[in-house]
């Protein structure tokens, strides 16, 4: 018997449960529209598998062949597991081993196409991502070792780590030499499936059926499915795009999970997305770290094709022996193959390196480009383009782009203006870059159905267009009505589609015009889950389905090579997209889409942008603001002042929100996104050294606290807050009117406040006020930061503005730091013209010296007048220095007690060498009595 | 005279020549004023110089010498060094400005004599002269304007106090006529009433003998003539009824899909055809006009319900707001967008616009960056007609009746008439003279309606009184105007104290009502328009500008729904302004003749 008032708290909590249904309903969010795990056949199919339960994949033959280490894999037959299996006997796959460079393990599983009985379709493997010098860096493989009792095999891996293959049941081992714990595996639950291609059965129907679309799957059944244990790893990281708000990966499966989707990653146009779910949006990087106390490592699956990722929380497979210090995962994909790369690390920053060793660094964009750019959907006319120009140089707020959302085309026809609301195109853009202002147009992959639009005709006349199931033209609905999307898989089309942005192709184009792809995952209003159909055809007779995620990859790449021969290569290109994939960092940034006004989507863009950073996206950001809706006047200037640290700072907002140009919200809120702004441009000359270094290296601008601090444990799940390089650690304000706030500042060393000067210990948590000028920021002791105290209309008027060194000394009062310089535009840097400076400090001596990135003597020079005019010390003692002399030349200073910011009423809370004024280009010291 | 003219003109570019070699031959300016206001320089004429913002103490020698000591900027006026710092032009031959210290040395002209590029690349010819000129000559035009608009402006505030006046009297008679008509209503209706029971007696009384009467004799009949057709008859009609209403229903339901699909589809179409841009007017040609969609699809129709196209327009109006989703998603949105007009609005209308001419000029004073006041309130002069009509009219559509001026004679024959009624009428008298009856009852109907024009006559006119004029009563004679504006297709229709409104062909979408007057009396509000899909209520701010007639211009939606437009009127040229102006002019042209003379 339940007595009623048992019953009536569960009715109460029913009524609620209720309440809260019909309010998510409510939600823009149409998550019906998409496809979720258990709609998914796939996905469903693999997902309900239980560990070796499947018969039983063995290897066998392993040989070294051209370098590689080869095998043939075959799976056991059995009576009836699944309906593939019935009928053809499973044909033997072909597995293949190789060794990079680095500590790079590549494995690779096909079918065997020397079968007879292979059928003629080929799997199709994504072209044009991994670096095409990666093969330079293959070791040659020369010996295979057996283990004594031949049931593994091994190979070299690396100095400290080699590569074990178990032959039954298979399961590929990275481990450490000399010991018998792996750092990562594959198979070791015996979840491999890879379901073959084959003919269809009588009867058999292949087709799929969602929402009122019918996918006809012609070569039917071909997923593929596998297990990755990250052995040693407390938390993983990475496989964007998510939105959410926490930077660790939640387990989706498993003891304490309540249900849950995988991770997704399937390219698509999420309108109104929600700030924390598993479900897939604009983009996809199959790439997950793993990070413990100990070690770091990481896996990255060359796949296109949609996919589903669990991670399993510990116990997923057994309740009774969770294991501690490993986290499993499972990785779905429809189609494709296994092309999947090993990282082991060991430190976090070389698993970052070893994934950009595959698939590239960041095109190392242009200074203006990591300015502030002000975008809105839309500038209406050229008249709205000026007033809102004027309104920055009325406020004095600097910015340097300018952006055309797709009502500046005529009728979304890209490559065209609107000839009553911008007449004179060419006029406006030079009336910016007489301000040293450049401008930004769409160019999105739907093409309008047009006879008489140029774009469409060619296409169509050249056969360039992705074709329907049925090989015409695929005719899909978007911005421009009927549209057609060009299949940039093809490099003919690439190089066609490039060309269109030559400044005689693309009428009223200047030099100072560059590009935004947007709605290429592709966005296809009409199409099932608002994307393409699955069984449209690509170049080569590939599917969409193999390719998807891919698309807005081959798309913005062909546009950014466009803007790179428009300029001779002697441009930089910018072209921000929306969609993107492993690789895209070498084509240009990317955006994290339609995120809402609300201060739920501001927290979460923090873990979304180090997430891109993580997996070699960059150059990344989140509109300020909040594309859908109004944000009030704090939530806006809070994101102004999170924003101006993204590497990506750009403001932008939906056609019916109501305008939010920085000075709109009364003079008090203007002078705070000022500030906001100024301090960008102040850290301008700090960011571009870091871009600078993440385009050599691949290690992020913004950077998670443990990438900094791998040790500890503190900083693993921290995600709302981040480090910009080495040096600052910024905190995010995600609350309205919140008063205080706690910050973990970790590592031993303490932490100087860029706010006031004030010096916090490092290695614990400080419960801090929260101001209203500004979000908590902090340089780390020992760190030297070079910025610009001068604010100008944009960077281009910065040029010549002398520099600003702020020195944090740490206990040992010593300090050091980097300086990169070049011309800001050209690819002459990569022939030596730049200036790369370290800067350290240590016995009371300042010491500038050069930095070569490349043992090559310089083809080309890059000089720079630009001099040093104030140094400012944090943590040396007040009166601890009057004067400073300077070498060469042997010249006296002033030190005198000064503010750290340069706004009226900062106090005196540092020490300043008062006008050194020595060439940033020279070598220099600065010793300080 | 030609000799005179030519020696001038030489005398002007020497003049100019001598500006310019002297800004060329200072290429390295003097420290100690370089940047500063002429007012500011006893401030730094000490040899230790105090930052305003009290920070520090700064020597001489710390002036302008491109370090920030004072994080105010007190120090560096002349220089970018400090980020609050303000650079003073002085622009010999024009008007004398302070830019952001940001500017100086920037490589960007921005002082008319270039002293703001001492030491940059950019090679800045002064223009102080030509633009000074340029300038004088635009508010020697403007104060003109201004001259002729305070004129307008008193005679428009003393036609608009009579009109006050007039309508405050005109109040007061018609509430003392409305107190009289109200007495004579009631002893009409007291008299009516004493008729009325005496009539109803009296017809009660006729009434019951007639029904008794009748009672009577159909009984009888009734007795005879009952049968059976009557009953058969009604068993058929039912019948057949009910086979009808099923085929119909049957035929209705084969019909009804396709009618749906063909509404729907047509709706989808008309919507979008609303939103395409002007090159796709070709596309929509062909579409049928929307017509109240039978179904209400809902938003949870699957994907097969709808054509592929209609689908992606579904998908695509939820990031525009735009009407593909109304339609589909949402009956009750279209209705309220495009069925609901208000009637008044409606009714008005049918009023003919007068005649506008529109004028695509416009006063365009932001970019001369020399007019330190942007001048809002100042419309240049234009010819043309106005697009202003009375309303008055329309709304009182029976003047005659009830209007104050005639008002004794309709007033007085009224009570005449009453009284003679009432004395011909004999109390006592019974049965009641039919035609007294009568009389009585007509007279009490047209006093009462009278009275009614009048009350509400009277609490408009009391409506009208309590808005708020202006401190002169300058916008009294706006309440019975309205003033158009033609901007591509649509007609904007502005009522002030009223209402403003969006026409195209015979779509009216209103834009607010009125609300107030903001800024002291510079703006008019409207708020409370009709709301957009996705956005806010519809508002409208006209800003008001001094010129010789009442006109819209620039009409523009900054914001998603949120309209503003210029208005140029002469109750905005006012006189304080226009000594302001003159002043300005006179400095200005002491300015010319000193620096004439210093050369």
């Amino acid at each position: 018997m339940i007595s009623l008032p048992a019953l009536l708290p569960r009715f109460i909590v029913t009524v609620l449960i209720t309440i809260i249904l019909l309010f998510s309903s409510a939600s823009a969010w149409k998550k019906d529209e998409f496809r979720n795990c258990d709609q998914t056949p796939f996905c469903k199919r693999a997902r309900s598998r239980t560990p070796h339960s499947l018969p039983h994949f063995t290897l066998s033959d392993p040989s070294i062949s051209d370098g590689h280490l080869t095998a043939r894999l075959l799976q056991s037959i059995s009576s009836s597991d699944n309906d593939s299996a019935a009928g053809d006997a499973p044909r033997p796959l072909l597995l293949r081993l190789s060794v990079y460079q680095g500590g790079i393990l590549r494995l690779k599983i096909d079918e065997d196409h020397s079968d007879p009985s292979a059928p003629s379709k080929k799997r199709f493997e994504v072209p044009d991502v991994v670096l095409p010098d990666f093969e330079d860096r293959r070791l040659w493989l020369s010996r295979v070792s057996s283990s004594d009792d031949g049931s593994t095999s091994s190979v070299y891996l690396s100095e400290d780590f080699e590569a074990i293959l178990r032959h039954n049941p298979f399961e590929v081992q990275v481990r450490r030499k000399g010991s018998n714990d792996p750092s990562i595996s594959l198979n070791s639950h015996g979840l491999f499936d890879f379901e073959q291609l084959r003919e269809k059965k009588e009867g058999e129907d292949w087709e799929e059926r969602f929402r009122g679309h019918t996918d006809t799957r012609p070569y039917g059944p071909q997923s593929i499915s596998f297990d990755v244990s990250f052995h040693g790893a407390e938390f993983v990281y990475g496989i964007p795009e998510h939105a959410s708000n926490s930077l660790a990966l939640r387990p989706t499966r498993g003891p304490g999970v309540e249900h849950s989707e995988p991770y997704r990653l399937f390219n698509l146009d999420v309108f109104e997305y929600i700030h924390d779910s598993p479900f897939g949006i604009y983009g996809s990087i199959p790439f997950m770290l793993s990070h413990g106390v100990k070690s770091s490592s990481g896996f990255f699956w060359l796949n296109a094709a949609e996919m589903q990722i669990d991670v399993l929380a510990p116990g997923w497979d057994d309740a009774a022996a969770a294991v501690k210090g490993r986290i499993d995962t499972f990785w779905m994909s429809e189609a494709g193959i296994v092309d999947t790369f090993f990282f082991v690390g060991p430190r976090s920053k070389d698993v970052i390196q070893q994934y950009a060793s595959v698939t590239g660094t960041l095109a190392m964009p242009q200074e203006f480009a990591i300015a502030y750019h002000q975008c809105r959907w839309n500038y209406r006319d050229e008249e709205d383009v000026a007033s809102v120009d004027a309104g920055f140089d009325e406020h004095d707020i600097p910015y340097d782009v300018l952006w055309l959302d797709i009502e500046h085309t005529d009728g979304k026809r890209y490559f065209t203006w609107d000839k009553v609301l911008f007449p004179n195109p060419e006029e406006m853009q030079k009336k910016l870059f007489s301000k040293g202002r450049r401008m930004v147009t769409i160019v999105d992959p739907h093409i309008k159905r047009d006879e008489s639009y140029y774009v469409h005709k060619e296409a169509t006349d050249k056969g360039y267009y992705v074709k329907d199931a049925s090989g015409k033209d695929f005719d899909g609905w978007c911005w421009s009505g009927s549209s057609s999307y060009p299949d940039t898989l093809n490099p003919e089309v690439r190089e066609w589609w490039s060309e269109k942005f030559s400044l005689q192709n693309y009428g009223g184009s200047t030099p100072s015009l560059y590009i935004w792809n947007d709605m290429n995952e592709p966005s296809v209003f009409n199409g099932p889950e608002i994307s393409m159909p699955r069984d449209a055809l690509h170049f080569g007779g590939v599917e969409h389905r193999e390719l998807h995620n891919a698309y807005g990859y081959y798309f913005h790449m062909a546009t950014a090579d466009g803007l790179l021969k428009r300029g001779n290569v002697k441009d930089r290109p910018f072209v921000l997209s929306r969609a993107f994939f492993a690789g895209s960092q070498r084509h240009g940034a990317i955006w994290t889409g339609d995120n809402s006004a609300d201060w739920d989507h501001l927290k979460s863009s923090v873990p979304m942008i180090l997430t891109l950073g993580l997996t070699g996206m960059s150059f990344s950001g989140a509109d300020i603001g909040g594309f859908f809706g109004n944000p009030e006047p704090e939530l806006l200037v809070r994101w102004y002042q999170l924003g101006a640290y993204y590497p990506f700072f750009r403001a932008h907002a939906h056609h019916d929100t109501k305008r939010r140009e920085p000075w709109l919200f009364g003079e008090q809120k203007t002078a705070l996104i000022r500030e906001a702004i100024h301090t960008r441009y102040s850290l301008l000359p700090y960011y571009y050294s870091l871009f600078r270094k993440a385009s050599a290296s691949g290690v992020p601008i913004l950077r998670p606290l443990w990438l900094e601090f791998p040790e500890d444990k503190e900083t693993f799940d921290n995600s709302e807050a981040f480090m910009i390089g080495e040096s600052i650690l910024v905190q995010g304000i995600y609350e309205e009117g919140q008063k205080s706030v706690s910050v973990y500042l970790p590592g031993e060393q303490s932490w100087y406040s860029m706010r006031n000067g004030a010096a916090y210990a490092g290695g614990q948590a400080h419960k801090l006020d929260v101001f209203e000028d500004s979000i908590p920021s902090f340089q780390r002791a020992g760190s030297i930061v070079p910025r610009k105290y001068r604010f100008r209309r944009s960077t281009t008027q910065m040029t010549n503005d002398p520099y600003t060194l702020v020195i944090a000394l740490n206990s040992s009062l010593a300090a050091e730091g980097e300086l990169y310089i070049d011309d800001g535009r050209s690819y002459d840097f990569e022939h030596g013209a730049y200036i790369h400076r370290r800067f350290v400090f240590s016995n009371g001596r300042l010491t500038s010296s050069s930095i070569d990135l490349a043992a090559a003597p310089p083809r080309e020079k890059f000089s720079s007048s630009c001099t040093v005019e104030r140094i400012i010390l944090l943590g040396m003692r007040p009166g601890g220095a009057k004067k400073a002399v300077i070498e060469p030349g042997n010249y006296e200073t002033v030190v005198e007690p000064g503010p750290l910011v340069l706004r009226a009423g900062a106090g005196s809370v540092a020490l300043v060498i008062r006008k050194p004024d020595v060439r940033i280009a020279d070598d220099w010291t600065i010793k300080v009595l | 005279m030609a000799f005179m003219e030519a020696d001038l003109r030489f005398a002007l570019l020497l003049a100019i020549f001598f500006i310019v070699s002297a800004s060329r031959s200072t290429s390295l300016p003097n420290k100690e004023s370089l940047g500063i206001d002429p007012q500011d320089l006893g401030y730094y004429k000490s040899n230790v110089i105090k930052c305003k913002d009290g920070s520090k103490k700064i020597t001489k020698q710390q002036l302008n010498d491109e370090f920030c000591d004072c994080p105010d900027g007190t120090d560096e006026p002349g220089t970018s060094a400090c980020p609050e710092g303000k650079f003073y032009c002085q622009n010999v031959g024009h008007i004398p400005i302070k830019i952001f210290s940001s500017r100086v040395n920037d490589a960007i002209c921005d002082c008319c004599d270039g002293s703001d590029e001492y030491r940059s690349n950019a090679n800045c010819p002064n223009t102080c002269w030509e633009a000074g000129k340029a300038a004088r000559g635009k508010l020697k035009k403007k104060i003109e304007t201004f001259k002729e608009g305070v004129v307008l402006r008193k005679v428009e505030i003393e036609k608009a106090n009579q009109a006050y006046a007039k309508d405050e009297a005109d109040l007061a008679k018609l509430k003392s006529d409305e107190k009289m008509l109200k007495d004579l209503v009631q002893k009409l209706k007291e008299q009516k009433e004493v008729i009325d029971k005496l009539e109803e007696e009296r017809l009660k009384k006729e009434q019951d003998e007639k029904t008794l009467r009748e009672e009577k004799e159909k009984s009888m009949e009734e007795a005879t003539e009952m049968g059976e057709t009557q009953h058969d008859g009604a068993v058929n009609n039912k019948q057949d009824e009910s086979i009808d209403s099923h085929d119909i229903a049957v035929e209705s339901g084969n019909d009804n899909r396709d009618d749906r699909e063909a509404a729907s589809s047509q709706a989808v179409e008309q919507y979008i055809g609303e939103d395409l841009d002007d090159g796709d007017v070709s596309e929509i040609a062909d579409t049928s006009p929307y017509e109240s969609p039978k179904q209400d699809k809902g938003d949870s129709s699957t994907s097969e319900e709808l054509s592929r196209e209609e689908l992606g327009r579904l998908v695509a109006s939820r990031w525009t707001g735009e009407s593909a989703d109304q339609k589909t998603d949402n009956i009750g949105n279209v209705e309220e967008e495009h069925m609901d007009i208000d009637p008044l609005v409606t009714n008005e209308h049918k009023v003919s616009p007068s005649e506008t001419e529109e004028d695509g000029a416009k006063y365009n004073d932001d970019d001369d960056s020399y007019e330190d006041d942007k001048d809002e309130d100042f419309e240049e002069d234009h010819a043309d007609s106005d697009g202003s009509y009375i309303t008055d009219e329309y709304e009182n559509p029976d003047p005659a009746d009830t209007t104050v001026g005639s008002s004794s004679s309709w007033l007085d024959k009224i009570q005449l008439t009453v009284q003679n009624v009432l004395q011909a009428f004999n109390f006592f008298k019974t049965p009641v003279n039919v035609s007294d009856a009568v009389h009585i009852r007509k007279e009490y109907d047209d006093t009462s309606s009278k009275l009614s024009k009048l009350q509400s006559r009277v609490s408009s006119l009391t409506e009208k009184l309590k808005h708020d004029f202006g401190n002169e009563k300058e916008f009294y004679l706006f309440y019975d105007q309205c003033f158009e504006s033609k901007q591509n297709k649509y007609v904007y229709k502005i009522c002030p104290f009223k209402q403003a409104s969006q026409v195209e062909g015979y779509g009216n979408t209103r834009l607010g009502s009125w609300d107030k007057f903001e800024e002291s009396y510079r703006v008019m509000a409207f708020s409370g328009g009709e709301k957009c899909w996705n956005g806010p209520d519809r508002s409208l701010k006209v800003r008001l500008r001094c010129g010789l007639k009442n006109e819209i211009s620039d009409v523009d939606e900054p914001s998603r729904c949120e309209y503003t437009a210029f208005m140029s009127t002469p109750s905005l040229c006012v006189e304080e302004k226009l000594k302001e102006l003159e002043k300005k002019l006179d400095q200005m042209n002491t300015r010319e003749t000193q620096n004439r003379d210093e050369l």
